[in-house]
């Protein structure tokens, strides 16, 4: 019998190093580095954050659910900006509808066709992701405004509406319920079921996943209907919740959904990431807004913040880094000596 | 040695294949059978790779048939797949963040209503291990993996399909001489369990280690088949650079070179394991050996364009002496750089011969910023009709010009320069006889005004009828020097190959 | 048949190259004829329905309208050209610069006077464009959530400093004076559109950094590697595109002599709109500023028949997405068609 090959590299010794092991491997550091900061300093400063969880778990769960979807459809290396628009519109088509259970179906079918529509165009017709969602947000806005005749619309059954926003178990209320039904659903389809396992090849390594024999171009429909879906998700929480829908609604989750994503570790070209790194972006979101809110900061100020933490995060992924790093060791690697032989 | 079966388990048949207007494959048939390690040997260019893909149905051929168990097999990777063909690509194709086990079964990983079967996966991943001889971490991602593991599981992959056939194009090339051994002696092993294994290779002392049969392919055509045990290392080395030395190509320069430009003493780089290079102007420095041998990477890393680890790098030119560290600098400081992708790094296929030409003269052809249309076109005119760019249509895009246009676009705009330090990587790959010829011309033109070169070429008559001397890089080290009047075919391919030298 | 593998592909190409492009279908030319030229037949076409169909198009008061409102959209979108021709998608941020502009130059102006607050504008505009053009060219980030979130960053200062009110300009003085005149039919505002074009045209055209970002578009290694650096030309491409809507926020200014953060919502996608319908390939590299104004006019001609048709503001944004999608697919159909 043969002697098989040790060609792995050997464990790292001693709790320390394997713990570095773990934090370099997971793509998630970044996001628990960001998390551990906001929570220490908010338990400093604002510490009704953390005793008033309620609040925080609902803008978490709203922020989570949007950018769970999202990060399905980053992992394939596509973009998906008409989250925000699929949002409003869902809420306005349900709203428009007055029977409550059809208004609800109606919403969540919109979610699946403007997914896949999005598909269509990316995998079919062949355009970048990120100019086909971006025209879609354009014109699913216009359509959310035509439908509601660019007002807020009321719900009809505003007692629904009401029920929907009360704790249902524990201090858990639909919304976060949901949010963790959603991120349970994404977390086992990524990680246990075939067609979720590929889309890090679909982003990883496109060429490998068609000659492997990968349904490639099904596997970014399912990707953009998960993203549409959960949108329309949203819209249907956001509505029921504040019983009346804004065709304008979404501009800030996108942002914030974004910054989740990426913030969790997801790389925008595809094929590395993690839903759990999304959760965990999502958290450190979620409660960086509410502790603004609570301290008196205004919405403006708000989205400063969120956008610079986005910026922050798309400049300091790994392969930017390397890019500068290495830009700055070209250039001090030491000026061109001119001597005289 | 095992007895093997009789009746080959695949054939070609006089496979064809064109691209373009360019023969390929010119009727070549190849057979191996159960249990036999076929090796298919020829340079660069030969027509290996093509055939390969030929028999793995990744390209259908022009005419001619692939026969597998008796059967003619439809042109698919599908159906070459279900034929019982695996074959290993050169280039990897895993995915990084997936774990070992899912790329092994990558597309065909076992589900039970959809969800992947964790346990079945992995005792079908363990077994293609197994196969191998290799032991993996199952769930570790293939990103951690070092280059050779990859390797690995590539191969994994290929056995876990428990194919009949087993194409391996250049396994080899990325790993060590302890990774080397082991694979051959994994490959002698399933080939005694029935196995066929057809295995390209330049390596000859590899072939001649487990091999028993190669045929030998030149120029797209099939120049000799049959049993390793019937002949030696050096005939197979002479069957595939040929005989035929062309007088009329042999025109020797005599140069004079002067003193020494380009200096680079201790080049560490991915790929490159310390290096010292000197280049005196006026003479052209030749870089020989095989396919990953380290050569693009050095080139690369000498000239800044891509880090170095360590090592330093001088340019002397009028008695002044400059350390090159960044690539933008050393172009400023003259050096020219005549990459090895053209179509991707040298030209911009979408913007005209004149564009291009004007990229890296632009701050000499402009005053404060504005361009100078006149002196561009004047310039791009001269230099174009210099480099003889037929039609010298300076308006057309670069694009819509042949292989060997292009690369005369992409010297002309370095000769704009008057660049001291030349580095030209595969300057005629996919260029035809006559744009090769002349492009020689071009290059020994510019030594003889002084410039120092640096050519790397895996083209064997071409390397030698340019250099004055020429290095052999194998492994990222210089395994030996020949000067002009000692160097011949043989010699660079027995160093580049790892065989000794028969000539003493 | 069987597909390619990605070697195989860069095979057949090299090989392929010993002789020249094989031809291309007719059908193929002729698509690629029309996503290339089509704009200007269809905006012919579109001018004259306009003219024939629609009510109160054809007067004096709706042409200067039609003007006045392309004009800030059209210096936008001119100079975005330069951030798309480099391959960068787009820039987002327009929607806060532009915004940002207008504030600065109503609220500074009223108390400090117009020069210090074209100045003031300047500054905004520099900085932005170093923002975008540091993170995109150096950091290598993807243009559009870099400037997806300084557009947040941007409108959130500015909402903070400006406190979401609206400055109004004083009701005679030289910005009103300006909003209001007219050479000939043509107001003022789109003079600027028109002289900013030609200088933009020239600058991409026949400058040294122009240049480079074409090349950059065309081919974003071979530019770095003929020793430029490109870091600095995306930088540039961003700065130009700050400094015209600056000046697009000057005109917009003086058109409404008011100033308030969300004047400027939707211009990015408007501008975006314009610049793809022109015919530039959002994939960079092939395209012209001059297009872009073609784009304008269609765009705006567009906009404002649907207006006149009474079509509400959401049908009207359904159309210009719907618009931009089209544009595109035209676009990628044509690459396909003329691969084969």
């Amino acid at each position: 019998m043969t002697e098989t090959m040790q060609l792995g590299k050997a464990g790292p010794q001693g709790f320390f190093g394997r713990l570095r092991t773990v934090v370099a491997r997971r793509t998630e550091g970044r996001g628990v580095a960001l998390l551990a900061v906001i929570l220490v300093t908010v338990a400093f400063v604002e510490p009704l954050v953390l005793t008033a969880y309620p609040v925080s778990l609902g803008r978490i769960a709203l922020i989570g659910i949007v950018a769970l979807g999202l990060t399905a459809v980053i992992l394939m290396g596509e973009l998906d900006l008409s989250v925000a628009s699929t949002l409003a519109l869902s809420g306005v088509i349900m709203a428009s509808i007055p029977d409550l259970r059809l208004g609800v179906l109606a919403a969540l079918a919109t979610g699946l066709v403007v997914g896949a529509i999005n598909a269509f165009f990316v995998a079919v017709i062949g355009i970048n992701s990120f100019i086909a969602t971006l025209g879609m947000l354009f014109a699913l806005r216009g359509l959310a405004f035509v439908i509601s005749d660019e007002a807020p619309v009321s719900l009809a059954n505003k007692d629904a509406g009401i029920a929907f926003g009360l704790p249902l178990i524990g201090p858990l209320t639909p919304r976060v319920l949901i949010f963790i039904l959603v991120f349970i659903a994404i977390q086992v389809f990524v990680s246990r079921v075939k067609a979720g396992r590929e889309f890090f090849a679909v982003g990883g390594n496109r060429q490998a996943a068609y000659d492997a024999g990968i349904p490639v171009k099904r596997r970014i429909l399912t990707g953009f209907l998960i993203s549409g879906f959960v949108s329309s998700l949203a819209g249907v929480i956001n509505t029921l919740e504040r019983t009346t829908a804004d065709p304008t609604a979404g501009s800030t989750v996108l942002l914030a959904s974004f910054a989740a994503a990426i913030i969790g570790g997801n790389y925008l070209k595809g094929g590395r990431g993690s839903i759990v790194g999304t959760l965990i972006g999502a958290t450190s979101l979620g409660i960086l807004q509410v502790a603004l809110t609570l301290s008196g900061v205004q919405v403006p100020v708000q989205e400063i913040f969120i956008g610079a933490i986005l910026l922050i995060a798309v400049t300091t992924d790994p392969a930017s880094i390397r890019a500068v790093v290495g830009g700055i060791r070209q250039a001090t690697r030491g000026r061109a000596k001119t001597e005289t032989a | 040695m095992t007895t093997m079966a009789a009746e080959p388990i695949i054939e070609a048949r006089n496979i064809v294949k064109r691209f373009g207007g360019a023969l390929a494959v010119d009727g070549v048939s190849v057979s191996v059978r159960p249990g036999e390690i076929h090796a298919v040997v020829g340079e660069n260019g030969a027509g290996k790779s093509t055939l390969m893909r030929v028999l793995a149905g990744i390209i259908e051929q022009d005419s001619g048939d692939v026969v597998v168990g008796g059967n003619v097999l439809a042109s698919s990777a599908k159906a070459s797949i279900e034929a019982g063909i695996s074959l290993v690509h050169q280039e990897l194709s895993l995915v990084p963040e997936m774990t070992v086990a899912e790329n092994i079964l990558l597309g065909s990983a076992p589900t039970a209503v959809g969800f992947t079967k964790q346990k079945e996966m992995k005792a079908i991943a363990a077994d293609a291990l197994k196969e191998i001889g290799v032991s993996v971490d199952l769930d570790e991602r293939i990103s951690r993996l070092s280059v050779a593991l990859r390797q690995f599981v590539e191969i994994a992959r290929a056995v876990a399909r428990k194919p009949k056939v087993l194409i391996l194009d250049e396994p080899t090339a990325t790993l060590t001489p302890a990774e080397t051994d082991y694979l051959l002696e994994m490959l002698q092993r399933l080939a005694q369990g029935g196995m066929a294994i057809v295995y390209i290779s330049h390596r000859i002392p590899e072939v001649f280690r487990i091999c028993h049969s190669v045929s030998i392919l030149r120029d797209g055509q099939l120049v000799h088949a049959g049993s390793i045990a019937d002949t030696t290392p050096d005939k197979v080395v002479d069957m595939m650079v040929g005989r035929e030395l062309k007088a009329d190509l042999q025109t020797h320069r005599t140069s004079s070179p002067g003193d020494v430009v380009l200096k680079a003493s201790g080049i560490r780089a991915p790929g490159v394991n310390g290096i010292d290079l000197e280049v005196r102007a006026g003479e052209i420095v030749g870089l020989g050996g095989l396919v990953g041998a380290g050569r693009t990477e050095l080139v690369r890393a000498i000239i800044g364009a891509d880090d170095r680890q360590s090592g330093t790098v001088t340019l002397t030119v009028n008695g002044k002496t400059r350390a090159l560290t960044s690539y933008q600098s050393s172009v400023r400081a003259g050096v020219g750089y005549v990459p090895e992708e053209r179509r991707t790094d040298g030209l911009a296929l979408g913007m005209t011969v004149f564009e291009n030409i004007n990229l890296p003269n632009r701050r000499e052809l402009s005053t404060a910023g504005f361009q100078l249309p006149g002196k561009i076109m004047q310039f791009a005119q001269s230099l174009s009709e210099k480099v003889g760019l037929r039609p010298p249509e300076i308006k057309r895009e670069a694009g819509q010009y042949s292989g060997g246009n292009q690369q005369k676009i992409v010297i002309a705009k370095w000769l704009g320069r008057r660049p001291s330090f030349m580095v030209l990587d595969e300057p005629t790959r996919g260029v035809d006889v006559g744009a090769k010829a002349e492009i020689h011309k071009l290059v020994k033109e510019l030594a003889d005004q002084g410039t120092a070169v640096l050519v790397v070429s895996s083209d064997l008559p071409e390397l030698l009828e340019l250099s004055d001397v020429i290095h052999v890089v194998r492994d990222g080290q210089i395994m030996g020097t020949l000067a002009q009047k000692d160097a011949d075919e043989k010699a660079v391919m027995s160093l580049a190959s790892g065989e000794k030298m028969v000539n003493a | 048949m069987a597909k390619e593998t990605l070697t195989e592909t860069i095979a057949v190409a090299e090989a392929a190259s010993i002789e020249p492009q094989a031809k291309q279908t007719t059908s193929g030319r002729l698509f690629m004829w029309v996503a290339d030229n089509g704009i200007f037949v269809f905006t012919a076409l579109l001018v004259l329905f306009a003219v024939i169909f629609v009510d109160g198009f054809a007067s004096l008061v709706n042409i200067t309208d039609v003007f006045h409102r392309a004009a800030p959209i059209g210096i936008v979108a001119v100079g975005m050209t330069f951030v798309v021709i480099s391959g960068n998608y787009l820039d987002l941020s327009v929607v806060a610069q532009v915004a940002t502009s207008a504030v600065i130059f109503i609220a500074v102006s009223n108390v400090y006077g117009i020069p210090l607050a074209m100045l003031a504008a300047l500054v905004a505009a520099v900085l932005y464009g170093l923002a975008n053009g540091i993170a995109v060219g150096f950091f290598k980030a993807n243009a559009v959530i870099v400037t997806l979130s300084t557009t947040y960053i941007g409108l959130g200062l500015l909402r903070y400093f400006s406190g979401g009110s609206i400055f109004f300009g004083p009701q005679d003085g030289p910005i009103r004076e300006f909003g209001l005149g007219k050479l000939g039919p043509v107001p003022y505002s789109a003079v600027v559109l028109l002289i900013m074009t030609i200088l933009l045209s020239i600058l991409l055209t026949r400058t040294n950094f122009g240049f480079l970002v074409r090349s950059f578009g065309v081919n974003e290694k071979a530019t770095r590697l003929s020793g430029t650096n490109t870091g600095l030309v995306i930088i540039g491409a961003f700065i130009v595109t700050a400094i015209a809507a600056m000046i697009a926020g000057f005109v917009l200014a003086a058109f409404s002599n008011t100033a308030v953060s969300a004047m400027s919502d939707g211009y990015d996608f408007r501008a975006l709109a314009a610049i793809i319908v022109g015919g530039t390939s959002v994939f960079g590299g092939k395209g012209s500023v001059f297009r872009t104004l073609l784009g304008v006019i269609f765009v705006s001609v567009l906009t404002n028949v649907l207006v006149l048709s009474q079509i509400s503001f959401g049908y009207q944004q359904v159309a210009l997405g719907a618009l931009i999608v089209l544009a595109v697919s035209v676009d990628a159909v044509a690459r396909k068609v003329s691969k084969r």
